[in-house]
């Protein structure tokens, strides 16, 4: 078997952070304050990443995704455990891992602001030093997938959000690296321009292999993209697996939404008497309640409820990986 | 050695920095501004004077050498340690990290673009007024010849001192305070407000042991010369090779050093 890209074993980074006081004279007195505490923002975390996988890489805000990618990136240097990102330690050869990364962090932009998108193609072509051939190859692969005639010649500043970030991924994928970080890049997009770059996302992985670790708060993006998700919370890892085997946990879960007429509330009351173990909810007239089809199926849960209530509309619904994802964050997995 | 990743960062650097079309020609004239601030100022320190020569120096060359300075200034400040502070906080700085380049060269070779252009935009020009202006007060001769190297290494000497100011940065976070202190020291010790001749004989030694005067001081002095000769010119061009080796190894030393604490900021 290929050694994996990425090995993580047990790493651990801390941070020295001050702790501030309140106020003006607080302010005055950390000036000269000594009263530091250690702020672990990732605890003992290993994984180990196939070429050509793409991992979502989860979490509530805070959670220490960000920290990680900085270490395989070697931008951070990890307290204590390991990292081996295609055979090297990234913080210490950080100008020879750089090589075959390529990073998006969300927002922070690495193309030239006044110039055309195509002068910071060229610029990184050189910076990389990319084969004429290949350079050529992936733009014509680029044009092929994206508008780029709109793209190239257009001034950074001037672009939209979207377009930039589009143009920050393609420029991230230019020097074919063996490994891309996307660190949220689809914050702050319109679902079309989403749409877009999920699919840009998924061609270049499956032309060139590419390995992909994605950050991101939409589940859109994880039920698009990724086959595996890891799942992290205060620095720990909670959970790392196949989406398939995730969704398995909450397979037989449905949820089932009625619409009433009426009084809601009551209609409420009656279901909850019949069903007391079923999770229910209830939202602008419609009633929903969380099914479990081992136990009891979706149908006869249905045809009880319409017994006693006037049902005017019915959905049944899979359970979302959003649903599935707060679960684990809310701790329901055990 | 690929010099390719380097002369296509000065290139990029070049384009910038001519698309802001409006903030050369504002650069321009602010020096000619301060050119006008600076002849009336020295005018009036020249009347009040009760002999011709102060310092060793006629209000002549007084004059040339303080605006040549003040262009020699615009053309070789960079700036950069702003953006330096600017991505430390806003965690820029990871993107460029991970170039594969040492950050000393990345952020030195994007600036030299805007060197090349200031270049032309504001010293030639004033160096051309100045030579009409005093009808032919500055030779064309050996003068020239040495200060081509003599202003690479002042460039060089003032990239160092700026990048170890952008390096304390990752400690700070904050640059404002630290970078204006820089600015007044550099701006004193270098003789690029006031020529070094006029300082007290202690401040003057002072100077002198200092690395700035080879910033501005020693390209302004070599091509104020008259036909110098080698044994003139030589020991202050190893001065500033001397200051060029040192300070290269000792911010490359301290950047090593301080970047493996580095935070990087940003979820």
């Amino acid at each position: 078997m290929e050694e994996a890209v990425i090995q993580i074993k047990n790493i651990t980074k801390e941070f020295k952070v001050l702790n501030h006081r309140e106020g003006v004279k607080g302010g005055l007195m950390d000036l000269f304050s000594r009263d530091y505490r250690i702020v672990r923002a990732v605890d003992d975390i290993s994984m180990n990443v196939e070429q050509g996988e793409i991992v979502g890489y989860l979490g509530p805000n805070g959670a220490g995704k960000s920290t990680t990618i900085k270490m395989m990136a070697g931008v951070l240097e990890p307290t204590s455990g390991e990292i081996l990102v295609n055979g090297v330690i990234p913080y210490k050869n950080r100008a020879g891992n750089s090589q075959h990364i390529g990073v998006v962090f969300g927002q922070r932009s690495q193309l030239w602001w006044a110039l055309p998108l195509i002068e910071s193609f060229k610029l990184l072509r050189d910076i990389y030093q990319i084969p004429k051939a290949e350079y050529e190859e992936m733009l014509s692969f680029y044009a092929s997938i994206a508008d780029m005639e709109n793209l190239l010649h257009k001034p950074v500043r001037q672009m939209s959000l979207g377009q930039r970030t589009l143009s920050d991924i393609l420029a991230a994928f230019l020097h074919n690296p063996k490994i891309v970080f996307l660190d949220e890049p689809t914050i702050g997009l319109d679902v079309s321009m989403k749409a877009k770059i999920r699919e840009l996302i998924l061609s270049l992985n499956e032309k060139k292999h590419t390995t992909v670790i994605l950050t991101t708060h939409d589940m859109g993006d994880v039920d698009a993209l990724c086959r595996r998700i890891v799942i992290i919370d205060h620095g720990k890892m909670l959970y790392d697996n196949d989406m398939d085997h995730l969704k398995g946990f909450f397979g037989s879960y449905r949820t089932l939404k009625i619409r009433v007429s009426g009084d809601v509330n009551g209609h409420l009351a009656e279901i909850q008497r019949q069903f007391p173990d079923m999770r229910t909810e209830t939202e602008e007239g419609w009633i929903t309640i969380l099914v479990d089809e081992e136990k009891t199926g979706v149908m006869k849960v249905l045809n009880t409820i319409q017994e006693s209530v006037k049902v005017r509309d019915v959905q049944i619904e899979e359970i979302s990986t959003e649903d599935v994802i707060r679960k684990i964050y809310e701790g329901d997995m055990g | 050695m690929n010099l390719k990743k380097y002369t296509s960062l000065l290139r990029a650097g070049i384009m910038e920095s001519l698309n802001y079309r409006l903030s050369a020609l504002v650069l321009f004239f602010g020096n000619l501004v301060y050119i006008a601030i600076i002849y009336y100022l020295w005018r009036a320190i020249y009347a009040s004077s009760p002999t011709d020569v102060v310092g060793g120096m006629t209000f002549t060359d007084t004059l040339i050498y303080v605006v040549l300075a003040s262009s020699l200034f615009s053309f070789m400040e960079m700036y950069f340690v702003w953006d330096i502070g600017r991505s430390v906080q806003s965690g820029k700085i990871a993107l460029d990290l991970i170039k594969p380049m040492a950050y000393r060269d990345y952020v030195f070779w994007s600036c030299a673009g805007t060197l090349f252009t200031n270049f032309f935009s504001v010293f030639l020009p004033t160096f051309i007024v100045i030579e009409i202006v005093t009808k032919g007060a500055i030779d064309f001769g050996m003068n020239l010849v040495w200060f081509i190297p003599s202003v690479i290494m002042g460039v060089v000497i003032n990239y160092n001192i700026d990048f170890f100011v952008g390096s304390i940065c990752l400690y700070t976070e904050s640059i404002w305070g630290i970078n204006m202190m820089k600015q007044v020291i550099v701006l004193l010790f270098s003789g690029a407000t006031i020529p070094l001749a006029f300082f007290p004989d202690k401040l003057q030694s002072i100077a002198y042991h200092l690395p700035f005067q080879s910033i501005y001081n020693t390209p302004l002095s070599i091509l104020l010369m008259h036909s110098p000769s080698v044994s003139q010119v030589l020991p202050m061009i190893l001065l500033q090779l001397f200051w060029c080796v040192a300070l290269t190894l000792f911010t490359s030393l301290f950047w090593f050093i301080s970047i493996r604490q580095v935070t990087v900021n940003g979820g």
